[in-house]
């Protein structure tokens, strides 16, 4: 009966395989490593893919998983914010924006990093990139990498950038009259948060500020934000901007001044790369500078940075630590600079011979960091934001003038802050 | 009798105040309460301060007037558009079948990407009909970037979304209506014109009703085109109610807030639907 021999043979093999397979389960859930999920927008989750994959090569016991979130700065926001209200996050670590961590923090999903990391956190890096972490002693927030508002100016049109407000809009009049540029001056008017760090830049040139503190007072109802708002406006009715600003958010505006059809640009570091790649027209005809402001005062620029937070119903907070710190760190940092052309946020890697040839606006982005401004650090700012840009857009569109609108603006979030003030005593 | 039927009607009574009633009164008591991230996300009772913000809040108002306007002014449009592609439809000719299929197309688009090819097509001076005004030597218009034309770039895309919706409706309507009272009619010496108003639209009004009603609480409610296509800018003169509870409840965190905004959308929609209900609806067909 060999064909019965067999078949008990087989039967026995499968046993033994099976009493093993039961032996080892125990042993290999144990040394099954602990899965950290980090959630990312996309660009990010794309520029980090490679070093997460190096990490999760090497045997340290820690997965790095990376859920690759929507493109949009806000949409991103929905997205974690959706799941935080629903209790248990699924994600441990969050890349933020650096307008979000005042209101993570205020609502309790954010566990203070300060036990973990230390005092000293923030000491290597660039003093720019140090603020909007730390709220109320507490540091919240670890950035991977600076954003900050600049100039972009032609080289082939004029020597030397513009300085003040008036300079921009005398030198941009001049090329457009000359027929060689079609516009002056691009930056993003379309009411959303874009709109708001235009107007931060801006507002510090002409002497004020945005500021929400009871002490210094509304920095909105300040004439420095009339003064703002109304120079905003004249670029547009001049003809120096279009009327199509209203509408335009970063990409639009890059894409037209990356025609040729204008002589400077508001936007961020990254636009560098664009302007210089393939297709465009302005290719090796850009400089980079800070805002205008009136002389003698500021040249600001908004700080836009991203980092990441630990969330309170992360189930491992040590390994979290770690992942956090390996991606923030300088190996990781450079990277992103060598291989995607971001903008680190540790001093030393701006002194980094090696990267400062392959990257020469490095010198130059770590000025522009030093000018850099803060929009306000409340956990209302959302709100605040979206009040300044919905007055800031009537005035655009030519639908008030300034001095009425920075007003309102300035009255509507003195009253949502006392409103908030009386809710949080409650 | 009557307790059997209860007990008939009580799964579709339990559903629909599972999912109908019961967020309505959560929505309700969490109006009566600030929950935002000044309160850390708790509840704190303040009785009608949440109601006496809303009835003192330009911006719902403006919301509500610009809502409302959009809803009204794109359903009409659908209607009367709806109407003919429906009675075209309805005409025996060759190809009619291919037509009618590729005539829902728009309805079968998602509306984030419907929203977004408008986006592309307004867009001020790149877009299409901006390069066609540009051809023939006119001005480029920012159609986007104006208080003035970015609500009609809305309802211009919502019409195009939903004519086919309203077109389909009508179209099964038609079909209803028996083919010998024509013959009839045409037999006592009416002409075309005549027959569309005394035996088409009479008999058709059933049917305009539940469009009306399907297609005004669909509008009243308008999120996600406006939220692609304008973000509520500029100046918020495209911002419906539905974008300004969203921006409450996950931009500002303000719960208590946003549940109010709802409910206040909430019962304008519910006098608006009443409003309707009491037009006369010609259903029964006198034989």
């Amino acid at each position: 009966m060999t064909l019965g021999r067999r078949r008990s043979l087989w039967a026995l093999a499968l046993g033994l395989a099976l009493a093993a397979a039961l032996l080892l389960w125990p042993l290999a859930w144990a040394r099954r490593p602990v899965t950290v999920r980090v959630l990312m927008p996309a660009p990010f989750a794309d520029a980090t893919a490679a070093m997460v994959a190096d990490f999760n090569r090497s045997p340290r016991g820690v997965r790095i998983e990376v859920t690759r979130g929507p493109f949009e700065t806000e949409a991103v926001s929905d997205l974690a914010i959706s799941s935080l209200l629903l209790g248990d996050s699924p994600y441990d670590l969050l890349l933020m924006d650096v307008t979000w961590t005042a209101k993570y923090a205020a609502a309790g999903w954010l566990q203070p990093l300060d036990p973990w990391l230390g005092p000293e956190a923030l000491a290597p890096l660039v003093p720019g990139a140090r603020a909007g972490n730390r709220i109320d002693g507490q540091l919240w927030r670890l950035p991977l990498l600076a954003d900050v508002g600049l100039l972009y100016w032609r080289t082939d049109l004029m020597e030397a950038p513009p300085r003040t407000p008036d300079e921009l809009v005398t030198r941009s009049r001049q090329l457009q009259g000359q027929g060689r540029v079609p516009w002056g001056y691009l930056w993003q008017g379309r009411q959303y948060e874009g709109l708001s760090c235009v107007f931060l830049e801006v507002v510090h040139g002409f002497g004020g500020g945005w500021s929400t503190d009871e002490g210094e007072g509304m920095g909105l109802a300040r004439p420095a934000a009339a003064a703002a708002a109304g120079w905003l406006r004249l670029l547009v009715s001049e003809g120096i901007t279009p009327e199509a600003v209203a509408n335009y958010a970063e990409p639009q505006s890059l894409q037209s001044f990356r025609r040729g059809e204008a002589a400077f640009l508001r936007s961020w570091p990254y636009a560098w790369q664009e302007l210089q790649g393939e297709g465009s027209a302005v290719a090796g005809k850009v400089g980079i500078t800070t805002m205008v402001a009136e002389p003698g005062l500021p040249h600001a620029a908004t700080l836009g940075s991203w980092g990441f937070s630990l969330l309170a119903g992360s189930a491992h907070p040590e390994e979290a630590i770690t992942v956090l710190r390996t991606l923030t760190g300088a190996d990781s940092q450079r990277q992103l600079v060598r291989d995607w052309g971001y903008t680190p946020t540790l001093a030393a890697l701006f002194e980094d011979p090696d990267l400062v040839k392959l990257r020469p606006q490095l010198p130059l982005l770590r000025q522009a960091l030093n000018a850099a401004v803060v929009r306000p650090l409340s956990p209302g700012y959302a709100q605040l934001s979206d009040i300044l840009q919905r007055e800031l857009s009537a005035v655009i569109t030519g639908g008030e003038s300034a001095g009425p609108a920075m007003e309102e603006a300035a009255r509507a979030s003195r009253q949502l802050l006392q409103a908030s003030g009386r809710e949080a005593a409650a | 009798m009557r307790l059997r039927a209860l007990l008939l009607m009580a799964p579709a009574l339990l559903l629909l105040l599972a999912v109908f009633a019961w967020p309505m009164l959560e929505y309700a008591w969490l109006s009566l309460h600030a929950q935002s991230v000044f309160t850390g996300l708790e509840p704190v009772p303040v009785g009608l301060a949440n109601w006496q913000r809303l009835l003192g809040d330009g911006r719902f108002w403006q919301d509500a007037g610009q809502t409302l306007r959009f809803a009204g002014v794109s359903v009409g449009l659908e209607l009367v558009l709806g109407l003919g592609i429906a009675l075209l439809l309805h005409q025996n000719w060759r190809g009619r079948g291919v037509v009618r299929s590729l005539s829902l197309l728009p309805w079968a688009l998602p509306n984030t990407v419907m929203a977004l090819g408008w986006r592309w097509i307004f867009d001020d001076p790149n877009g299409p009909i901006n390069a066609l005004l540009g051809g023939l030597g006119l001005a480029t218009l920012p159609f986007l970037a104006s208080p003035q034309l970015a609500w009609i770039a809305t309802v211009v895309a919502d019409v195009w979304k939903t004519t086919p919706f309203v077109a389909l409706l009508l179209l099964a309507g038609l079909q209803m209506i028996p083919a010998d009272l024509y013959d009839a009619f045409a037999l006592e010496g009416g002409t075309p014109w005549q027959a569309l108003r005394r035996i088409t639209l009479p008999l058709l009004r059933p049917y305009i009703f539940i469009v009306l009603l399907f297609r005004l609480a669909q509008a009243l409610g308008v999120f996600d085109l406006i939220a692609v296509l304008t973000g509520g800018g500029p100046a918020s003169s495209t911002e419906s109610l539905a974008v300004y509870a969203y921006l409450n409840a996950m931009r500002f965190l303000d719960f208590g807030y946003s549940a109010t905004v709802m409910l206040g959308m909430f019962l304008l929609l519910l006098a608006g639907s009443a409003l309707l209900l009491l037009l006369p609806r010609g259903q029964e067909v006198r034989s």
